[in-house]
């Protein structure tokens, strides 16, 4: 019997993990994580299980070398640990579905055959892989319930038109949600993340924080601390290279 | 790391008929836990099989919920999951590797220790239990984890005295919103342990059901065997109703609005008699309080872990005393299935409930494990 280190695995793993990834790799990570997003939609899954999901697949990436690894399966698995994750239950014959549709869209749906019963299979394998290789620690903190927290208090702090005709807490959720297209997620505290994707929401629409100017601390030090802001040019910057990085596909 | 298994600690057991409704239901299966011995460190740890037959669903979401829920509880009187280990594939097991949990290894489990009668808990040692087990109780509701399955034979206790609460494979998350009802399913808890509130059929439970737990725990210290030994739903509360008197709306609101208060014979008439029918055996009267208020039928009003940890019972003389000098008397590890049976008079077996256990050895001082 052998302990789950990550040394055991497959000589697969990059060791340096701040290793940048291609641009050719996070090309196709964002695509399969566009590919997680529609498949998450279509199986109802709530924003936190696809954002488990998507933050489960970068982190097997973390770990491993792309080319050694189909990463719509991969993607498939981290669908399917992020719903028993999140207590979000789908039945693996639905992912199975979802994926091989969202996948190929051209061709029919999946019969029940050998196809299906060897998609099912490398699942349910990949699946003790994936967990093996984070060593069973798939419980992730994410930035949405701080954001949640911080909206919840810029409201009551911002003026009642600002909050009611100004859709930046939209806006914040959709820069949150595309982030997962890169790897962000792994390199920085969910609080950080929180807070520059609301920085960057806010500047989206030109909303200044009142009397942040006079204030003895900037508004998201009442958040986090510590945060500087030269950190949350750095995340938002990074965001804006997954945007930029879009337009190359 | 490599482990050399040792020997059986648990004979392969029914666990609770309880199935997670919520999920998938596969969890009925049987325990296994070996005790195993760290090849490089000469550790000794417990090893729970990871059941993965007619799995169809890939990794059991109890396993894994096990696992979430014991990465989170890192405390002194939880049982502390060490590693997460496999055999190596190899033709034989036709490449499925089983999974173990790997717990640190403890001596003893409270069942075991009460069944012996050479093991003898003083009141300063039974407050020490009690009160590692409530800090316990504290600690993981305050995580809000639910355990679900109280019972003596959970209970694992190491030969320095340290209690830790074990066995989270019923064990969840559950969320303090009062708002909205949550559908739990009833079906946890070992029938014996089992509070009237799931008897009923409420699905919108809390930590209350972990207490009573505690209650019919704390009373075996004394009593020594299980308390309330029903054989079907209806007995247990039959057996409820005569310790603790009727249920009623009146000693508890709300109780005629559960599934199956109309649907089961509740007796009428009975009168409360925690304190006196325990009297014989407990002769502290605050011990007889903490008994009485933690054995309370509504659970709203059932003492929570905090509320029992501040009871006097604690803060009165003897004060808590440490159970290592005492342990250190008894060299053999106890556990439940080791033990001969602890049960009074000839009740019918509890349907899935505690295994047939073999009076393997009369003689308690027989080394059994090692």
């Amino acid at each position: 019997m052998s302990r789950h280190t990550q040394k055991d695995l497959p000589s697969t793993m990059t060791t340096c993990e701040t290793a940048r990834s291609s641009q050719e790799e996070r090309q196709i990570h964002f695509q399969t994580i566009r590919y997680i997003f529609i498949a998450g939609e279509k199986l109802s899954m709530t924003a936190l299980t696809t954002a488990t999901a998507a933050h489960l697949y970068h982190r097997v990436f973390r770990e491993c070398k792309c080319s050694d690894f189909d990463p719509y399966l991969i993607a498939a698995t981290c669908i399917y640990i992020g719903s028993k994750v999140e207590e979000d239950h789908k039945k693996l014959r639905d992912v199975i579905n979802v994926c091989y549709r969202t996948l190929h869209s051209d061709k029919p749906p999946l019969d029940i055959g050998s196809t299906y019963w060897s998609l099912r299979e490398s699942v349910v394998q990949c699946e003790l892989f994936v967990m093996r290789l984070l060593c069973f620690k798939v419980v992730l903190t994410h930035p949405h319930k701080y954001l949640l927290h911080y909206l919840m208090s810029l409201n009551n702090w911002l003026h009642p038109d600002t909050v009611t005709e100004v859709p930046y807490a939209k806006t914040a959720w959709a820069i949150l949600k595309d982030s997962y297209h890169g790897n962000i997620c792994l390199h920085y505290p969910a609080n950080w993340i929180a807070v520059a994707v609301l920085y960057m929401a806010l500047r989206c629409h030109d909303i200044s924080v009142p009397y942040n100017e006079e204030a003895e601390y900037c508004w998201w030090e009442a958040f986090v601390e510590d945060l500087k802001l030269a950190d949350i040019h750095k995340i938002i910057n990074e965001i804006i290279d997954v945007y930029e990085l879009e337009n190359t596909i | 790391m490599d482990y050399e298994r040792k020997k059986n600690l648990r004979e392969p057991e029914q666990t609770n008929e309880a199935a997670d409704s919520e999920v998938s239901t596969h969890e009925q299966g049987s325990i296994e836990v070996f005790k195993a011995r760290d090849k490089e460190t000469k550790r000794y740890v417990a090893l729970k099989k990871v059941l993965m037959e007619n799995e169809k669903e890939g990794f059991p979401i109890t396993a894994l919920r096990e696992i979430k829920i014991l990465q989170l509880l890192k405390y002194e009187n939880v049982v502390n999951l060490l590693e997460i280990c496999r055999t190596k594939a190899t033709p034989y097991n036709r490449f499925k590797s089983t999974f173990y949990l790997v717990f640190e290894f403890c001596e003893h489990d409270l069942a075991g220790l009460l069944s012996n009668v050479n093991v003898k808990f003083s009141l300063g040692e039974i407050k020490k239990v009690m009160q590692q087990l409530l800090n316990g109780l504290f600690f993981i509701h305050y995580n809000k984890i639910l355990h679900r399955d109280m019972k003596a034979a959970n209970i694992l206790i190491t030969k320095s005295g340290c209690l830790k609460l074990a066995d989270f494979g019923l064990a969840r998350a559950f969320s303090a919103n009062k708002g909205q009802a949550t559908r739990y399913t009833n079906r946890v808890v070992t029938l014996w342990y089992r509070p009237p509130e799931l008897l009923l059929g409420e699905r919108n439970y809390g930590p209350p059901i972990d207490l009573w737990g505690a209650g019919c725990i704390m009373a075996e210290m004394w009593t020594r065997s299980p308390i309330m030994q029903g054989s079907t739903e209806q007995h247990q509360l039959n057996l409820i109703s005569q310790l603790c008197g009727s249920i009623t709306p009146e000693v508890w609101p709300g109780v005629q609005n559960l599934e199956l208060f109309n649907k089961l014979d509740l007796p009428k008439g009975q009168k409360r008699k925690v304190k006196e029918r325990l009297k014989p055996y407990v002769r502290c009267q605050y011990a007889l309080d903490l008994l009485d208020k933690l054995l309370t039928l509504n659970p709203n009003q059932r003492l929570d872990a905090d509320a029992a940890l501040n009871h006097d019972f604690f803060w009165m003389d003897p004060p808590p005393a440490d159970l290592e000098k005492m342990l250190s008397h008894h060299t053999t590890s106890m556990f439940e299935f080791l033990a001969p049976p602890r049960r009074r008079g000839m009740q019918p077996h509890p349907q899935q409930q505690r295994p047939p256990v073999q009076q393997q050895n009369p003689d308690q001082h027989y080394d059994r494990v090692f």
